[in-house]
């Protein structure tokens, strides 16, 4: 099960498995991030390099516009799969 | 991608009936996705059956996944994945098979040339940190 919100004060939250299946329903709310936001990782549990590399790109075109997003509340699993993908040098992990 | 989410359905199982804790089960699932997911996105004219195996012995957890009617794949021709870059050094492509290898104590990909048969397995200990 994967959910993903958009909130009024800009954040996007994520929620459940977010696995290969996932990357359109995900790319659809990310491509309305046009300015810095902060993604909530709180009730996410899990993430493939699907999900990781709609994040980059998402990072990558804010990046190329002089924003960015901030990724919180990532649990000990999580915090591993970033550092592995070595993703802590691409994203501010709060 | 129907076909994932009974896969990772079967991994979900596996990981409930064989005591996996939850750690294990996450790294578990992801290296399985990955696998699979290359698998089908490489099986250039080959069959829709690809072969699932998870097994639990003692510590150790074991997975094997067989796809059939394929060209050979050796991983050591996928480039190293530059974890050090910033963002503006480096894409993201190849990280699954990054992830999968970080992931597992053992992984070895097996090519049987007169059948077209590959296997991959891997495996990892319980309680690993």
């Amino acid at each position: 099960m994967f959910d993903i919100q958009r909130h009024a004060d800009g954040t996007v939250s994520l929620h459940g498995r977010f696995d290969a299946s996932q990357v359109e329903r995900a790319g659809e709310v990310f491509d309305q991030v046009t300015g810095s936001a902060v993604v909530d990782f709180g009730e996410l549990r899990y993430i493939s390099s699907a999900g990781l590399g709609l994040l980059f790109a998402a990072q990558r075109r804010l990046v190329d516009r002089g924003h960015s997003l901030t990724l919180v509340n990532l649990s000990p699993h999580l915090h591993e799969v970033f550092h592995i993908a070595g993703f802590d040098h691409v994203f501010r992990i709060g | 991608m129907a076909s994932l989410e009974s896969v990772l359905g079967l991994v979900d199982d596996f990981v409930d009936c064989a005591g996996i804790d939850e750690r294990t089960g996450l790294c578990l699932t992801l290296v399985v996705e990955e696998l699979f997911t290359n698998l089908v996105r490489h099986n250039r004219g080959g069959g829709d059956a690809v072969e699932v195996e998870l097994t639990r012995d003692g510590d150790q957890v074991r997975l094997g996944l067989v796809d059939f009617d394929v060209d050979p794949f050796d991983p050591s021709t996928v480039a190293a994945v530059p974890v050090d870059a910033g963002i503006r050094d480096r894409t993201p492509g190849g990280l699954g098979l990054h992830l999968v290898r970080s992931m597992v104590d053992r992984f070895e990909v097996h090519y049987d040339r007169p059948s077209r048969r590959m296997r991959v397995e891997a495996s990892r200990a319980l309680g690993r940190r």
